[in-house]
């Protein structure tokens, strides 16, 4: 019976140098891991920002500056000819906290809300179930979700906003009584709380589109409407846009070494190729002069090398996710800070290694087979 | 049937020329053993690379079976060493990481069978499965033999197949290649006389040129 496998084939070749092939796999492994890793580490800082104030895609905030009176007139212009329905207007109070981010700590709002507006804001964030309880209303109390609890290491009976806290400064102790289970990072207490304890009575309102789909179109057009006024927005994709421009420069100086990185990893494998490939000058003459065509040669040699550098490639991105995973678990998730372990920009910025690394072996090997002469060898030249 | 007309290789060492072969006329028929002879650095090696293709000639032409050589690109070449000759060279050159039977079968691994009923008589079948740093130098060499006869060739170029080998085991390589080699022509170089003691002609090479035939 025939055989099925041709001697010449690049597996039975990569199969049986093992232990040539798998350090050339496992380098390029590494060098994709890195980047990966890297790119998405660094990413994480935005996003772990974004994630922070992800609970503003689901209203529209506005408060006004200097005159605590304009609440009612902003309120009044964004809710006549609305471009989409509005479903509520909530008219909170404010106080302020921190959070730690990654790089390090970061304002957040505790809203003071009354009984039924908590009860609806809480449903909007998509909350399934409260450990403890409410606060009550007038009493130094509040709740924060389990993100924020993990984040601040918060338990129930903790006190979270103190009067020598000027990070978390209230007039009194405000403990905590209740853990919102919502993935979303909340803090909220009750609205005669702040009011009696505040001195400017300032009225923050939310604006929720019925349709959440819709909340995004009402935020665009409210942004358009107040702009020039005396009145502050909160809104998502306003967070989002600043949060990316915020790291503007930090992209631009990690695209130019991630560049160097690639140039330098994708030189050094093609000359580490076209130093595995010069081992076989002694093959390459034999079969030349057998009958083998240099076209065929130089084909093998190069689907040997794109199995070596795809599979390096693709052990690499096994090997970032796998890392990601871990640093996830060890690192980010007890602080509830954010990574996407999928990261699409990070993977996309893998791309170039195995296409550079293939471009400069292709290249070599392509010189080498070029000027190839098996006489040399049959005639014992080239040892 | 392989002829040389009016075939010469020149090298150019620095300014001067060197005359690899000079003015060879040959002519090589079916099924005949010629063998080669000449000193070290006689030309004998070249000549053999030049009837093979592996080699052009700087004046003359090769034609085999009435086709010259030299009409042809190297994909043609190749393809035409890799269906109509068997090389068996100096050295016993396997590929390390092939058993001796797929070192057989890198001619064409279609001829499976054939391969096999080879090294057989070649006496190496315990051994076809084992990889060539597992055999002595005179099994390589039977099976480079058996590479260079899996195809039935109709020419066989041998290149001093002898030179790595014991008196015994290079005997016993060229007894192989005249019994196995069926209607092909077998050319054999060699600088010694008993190698070729069988071969139906002899040409004796000196510097470039033939001067018995």
């Amino acid at each position: 019976m025939p055989r099925f496998v041709h001697p010449l084939s690049p597996t039975i070749f990569l199969r049986r140098n093992a232990g040539k092939t798998v350090p050339l796999i496992a380098v390029i492994c590494l060098a994709v891991m890195l980047v990966q890793s890297i790119i998405a580490l660094i990413n994480s800082i935005p996003l772990s920002i974004q994630t922070i104030y992800r609970y503003t895609d689901r209203f529209l905030g506005v408060s006004p500056r200097l005159d605590p009176t304009l609440t009612g007139v902003f309120v009044k212009e964004l809710t006549t000819n609305p471009p989409v329905e509005i479903e509520r207007v909530i008219l909170c109070r404010g106080s302020g906290a921190q959070v730690k981010s990654i790089v390090g700590k970061w304002p957040f709002a505790v809203m003071g809300f009354e009984k039924d507006d908590l009860e609806y804001y809480l449903k909007r964030q998509g909350y399934t179930g409260i450990e403890g309880r409410r606060p009550v209303d007038g009493k130094p109390e509040m709740m924060v979700s389990t993100p924020v609890a993990r984040n601040l290491h918060l338990k129930i009976g903790d006190v979270v906003l103190k009067p020598d806290d000027s990070d978390n400064f209230s007039r009194q102790p405000v403990k905590l009584v209740g853990i919102i289970q919502c993935e979303r990072w909340l803090m909220v207490s009750n609205k005669q709380y702040l009011a009696n304890t505040q001195p400017i009575p300032i009225d923050f309102a939310l604006i929720f589109a019925k349709n959440l789909s819709d909340q995004k179109v009402y935020d665009q057009w409210a942004a358009k409407k107040m702009k020039g006024k005396f009145a502050q927005l909160f809104y998502y994709a306003d967070i989002e846009k600043e949060s990316k421009k915020m790291f503007e420069v930090l992209y631009k100086i990690i695209d130019a070494v991630i560049g160097i990185l690639v140039l330098v990893i994708s030189i050094m494998m093609g000359m580490l190729m076209n130093i595995y490939q010069s081992q076989r000058l002694v093959e390459f003459g034999l079969l030349q002069a057998i009958g083998h065509t240099k076209k065929q040669l130089f084909r093998r040699v190069l689907t040997e090398s794109v199995i070596v550098i795809i599979g390096g490639w693709f052990f690499g991105l096994v090997t970032a996710r796998l890392l990601l995973i871990f640093l996830k678990a060890k690192l980010m998730d007890p602080q509830a800070f954010a990574l996407d372990i999928g990261d699409p920009m990070a993977i996309s910025y893998t791309g170039p290694v195995p296409i550079a690394i293939l471009v400069i072996a292709f290249g070599t090997i392509w010189l080498r087979f070029r000027k190839f002469d098996p006489v040399a060898v049959v005639e014992r030249r080239i040892v | 049937m392989v002829e040389a007309v009016d075939v010469s290789l020149i090298y150019h060492d620095h300014e001067r020329e060197v005359f690899a072969c000079r003015d060879i006329n040959l002519t090589i028929g079916k099924g005949e053993f010629v063998g080669i002879l000449g000193p070290s650095g006689s030309g004998k090696s070249s000549l053999l690379y030049l009837l093979s293709g592996l080699k052009n000639p700087t004046l003359g032409e090769i034609r085999i079976d009435g086709v010259t050589m030299g009409s042809l690109n190297d994909t043609e070449r190749a393809n035409m060493r890799l269906e109509k000759f068997g090389f068996v060279f100096q050295q016993p050159y396997l590929l390390g990481y092939l058993t001796a039977l797929e070192n057989v079968l890198t001619v064409n691994f279609k001829l499976d069978e054939r391969a096999k009923s080879l090294l057989e008589d070649l006496g190496l079948k315990d051994k076809m499965n084992r990889y060539p740093h597992e055999l002595s130098g005179g099994e390589r060499q039977r099976v480079c033999v058996a590479r260079a006869l899996v195809n039935s060739p109709e020419v066989i170029f041998a290149d001093e197949p002898t030179a790595a080998l014991d008196h015994v085991n290079g005997e016993l390589v060229v007894d192989m290649l005249n019994r196995h080699r069926k209607d092909g022509s077998l050319v054999m170089v060699t600088h010694d006389p008993a190698m070729i003691k069988d071969s139906d002609r002899i040409l004796v090479i000196s510097d470039g040129t033939i001067t018995r035939n």
